[in-house]
């Protein structure tokens, strides 16, 4: 079971997640109809995986787009000119834009395996979270470990405390 | 920054999501006569160059390249600061760009969708224009990636890819919001748009680094389109086309053109959308600072351009600067210095910078010299290269004139899906910058 807590103030909602944390909870969600750093804190989530997935894509991508001018222009060699079969300054530029790129689809590709979307799976939520509602969600709690959760929610400034039922 | 009193998070809701859920007559009326002229002016004459062949344009042998390149130009330019700025306004944490950055980055995506299909109007045979593309043809030759037409390619389709994911990831937490406030087909569609986001600390910080990184890397790949497009014209060897100033000078060009292309868009979304409350002075009035910075730096680049070559003192680009200065299009020249160097100079006055209608007036200008400056740049160089008895003479065709005309039909009908199909402000962004109900208060 998943007890859900709906605030009106995001002062209240910060100050019920940090009570929550701080009294053993650990698998809580924290839904805002914004970004709120504070809210990111308590969760401990600091400098975010998605950077390396920026940095292997950017990596991948310059390799890739510097091996594809090399590649083609010896699968097929045709002088002009007597300039050079591998060009160099012309090809720093393929590199780069294919660094952007390949960083681009890689940063991507890491937002959506580390946030889990797409997650069209039901999951507590209430659409006031996407209007002007705070919502603490504090799942896997069942007997006397959801009443203190409930508790604490309900001491914080709860609008409203709603017990839904989780979907295995 | 609100220039009508703060709103409540819910009526930022509610206010962007009315602008997309209801539809008036007028909308419709406008949206039919966009797609009208579009068809009759853009994809009609098209056609009729397909039957006939690319010699319904008034392209020749000297003049290989005509409008349908300074449009492509034109209308890459235009896209630059959509996505440029609201990325480095990002970066530099700029609270007012938030509720303009959405239309700004759309701006950016229809511009670059109208200058690709210039350039599959350009090259005649569309049906070989997947010869751009790193693919080998049956022969196991592949594109020759020494050619600038090729950096142009990789260039605008990683830009194309990049500012595509850009807007689309911003916009994920504004499609939950239309997803919870609609109901039946919509909300399914918005539900897939959406991802399933639920606003969670962890989806938000994500989101957080990845629009950062995503930032980071459209900046340097915004200076670097235009500076390959340009290269299209700089590395070769025409007189008034081999500038080293000119990678510089398109770049500059392009913000230049795009901010006012801003101002022109955030006009018509105030007016016709009833954003007044999102959009006001203060938008208004840094991006008339921005555009007086951009004007000098375009008038000073244009200066250079004109000392540089007097003070080369090569004669063949002397010649191309006094046919550009005092030949045929002449009078063009001097219009695009009027509506880019000196009108601009106006906005040095408050009363000008806060005025939306002056504002509006002087941005439309702004584009109509800068797509002037494109045409000039392709009109004058081309035709008239090296000795006298080589030179030809360019003029617009009908065909060219029309697919001119209707490429900004396609564009307005692009932008007019868009809005009622994307959030035109960001709602989760106007709410950051909203100061937080406190109990207290």
């Amino acid at each position: 079971m998943a007890i859900m807590g709906t605030f009106v103030f995001e002062e209240d909602f910060l100050a019920a997640a940090e009570n929550l944390k701080s009294s053993g909870f650990d698998n809580i969600s924290l839904l805002s109809p914004l970004p709120l750093e504070e809210a990111q804190e308590v969760l401990g989530l600091g400098k975010s995986p998605v950077r390396r997935f920026s940095l292997a894509g950017a990596m991948i991508g310059g390799a890739a787009g510097f091996a594809m001018c090399v590649a083609t222009a010896l699968v097929f060699i045709l002088p002009t000119g007597g300039r050079a079969i591998i060009a160099l300054p012309s090809y720093l530029v393929i590199t780069y834009e294919m660094t952007i790129l390949l960083g681009v689809l890689f940063t991507l590709l890491g937002f959506h395996i580390i946030s889990g979307l797409p997650a069209w799976h039901d999951e507590p939520y209430t659409e006031s979270a996407g209007i002007d509602r705070f919502v603490v969600v504090v799942e896997g709690t069942d007997g006397e470990q959801a009443a203190r959760a409930e508790a604490i929610i309900r001491g914080a400034g709860a609008e409203e405390i709603q017990h839904v039922e989780e979907k295995s | 920054m609100f220039d009508q009193g703060q709103p409540s998070y819910a009526d930022v809701n509610k206010d962007v999501l009315s602008s997309m859920l209801e539809t008036g007559p007028r909308y419709w009326v406008l949206l039919g006569t966009t797609m009208s002229v579009a068809v009759i002016c853009f994809f009609m004459p098209w056609v009729y160059q397909l039957f006939v062949g690319i010699g319904a344009a008034g392209m020749n042998r000297n003049a290989v390249w005509g409008t349908y390149i300074s449009n492509f130009i034109f209308w890459i330019g235009l896209s630059h600061s959509g996505t440029l700025l609201s990325a480095v306004l990002h970066i530099t944490n700029s609270q007012w760009r938030k509720s303009i950055y959405r239309s700004a980055e759309a701006m950016t995506l229809f511009s670059l969708m109208t200058a690709a299909l210039f350039i599959m109007v350009h090259v005649g045979r569309v049906w070989f224009v997947h010869w751009t593309f790193p693919i080998p043809n049956p022969m196991g030759l592949w594109p020759n990636f020494r050619s600038p037409l090729m950096f142009d390619v990789m260039a605008i389709t990683t830009y194309l890819t990049a500012s595509s994911i850009f807007i689309y990831m911003g916009s994920v937490p504004d499609f939950a919001a239309v997803r919870d406030a609609s109901t039946g087909l919509r909300r399914r569609l918005y539900t897939i748009f959406s991802f399933g986001w639920r606003g969670t600390a962890k989806e938000w910080h994500t989101l957080g680094w990845a629009y950062t990184f995503f930032a980071v890397f459209v900046i340097p790949l915004a200076v670097s389109v235009h500076s390959i497009v340009s290269w299209d014209f700089a590395l070769s060897i025409v007189p008034g086309l081999h500038h080293t100033i000119f990678a510089p000078y398109f770049v500059c060009g392009a913000i230049y053109s795009g901010t006012a292309g801003i101002v022109t868009v955030m006009y018509c979304l105030r007016k016709f959308l009833g954003f007044e409350k999102y959009i006001g002075q203060v938008h208004l009035d840094n991006l008339g600072k921005l555009l007086i910075a951009l004007s000098l730096i375009w008038s000073y680049i244009n200066i250079l351009e004109l000392f540089s070559t007097w003070y080369g003192g090569t004669s063949f680009e002397i010649e191309a600067l006094k046919f550009r200065l005092t030949g045929f299009y002449a009078p063009l020249y001097w219009e695009m210095i009027l509506f880019c160097a000196f009108v601009p100079l106006l906005m040095l006055f408050k009363k000008f910078r806060l005025s939306w209608n002056k504002m509006l007036v002087i941005s439309i200008l702004i584009n109509i010299g800068m797509l002037t400056e494109r045409f000039i740049i392709v009109a004058t160089s081309l035709p008239r290269k090296f000795l006298p008895n080589a030179f030809g003479f360019y003029f617009p065709s009908w065909v060219e004139i029309s697919i001119t005309i209707g490429s900004f039909a396609i564009f307005a009908t692009l932008f007019l899906i868009f809005i009622k199909w994307v959030p035109a402000v960001s709602i989760y962004e106007v709410k950051e910058t909203l100061k937080p109900l406190r109990r207290d208060a």
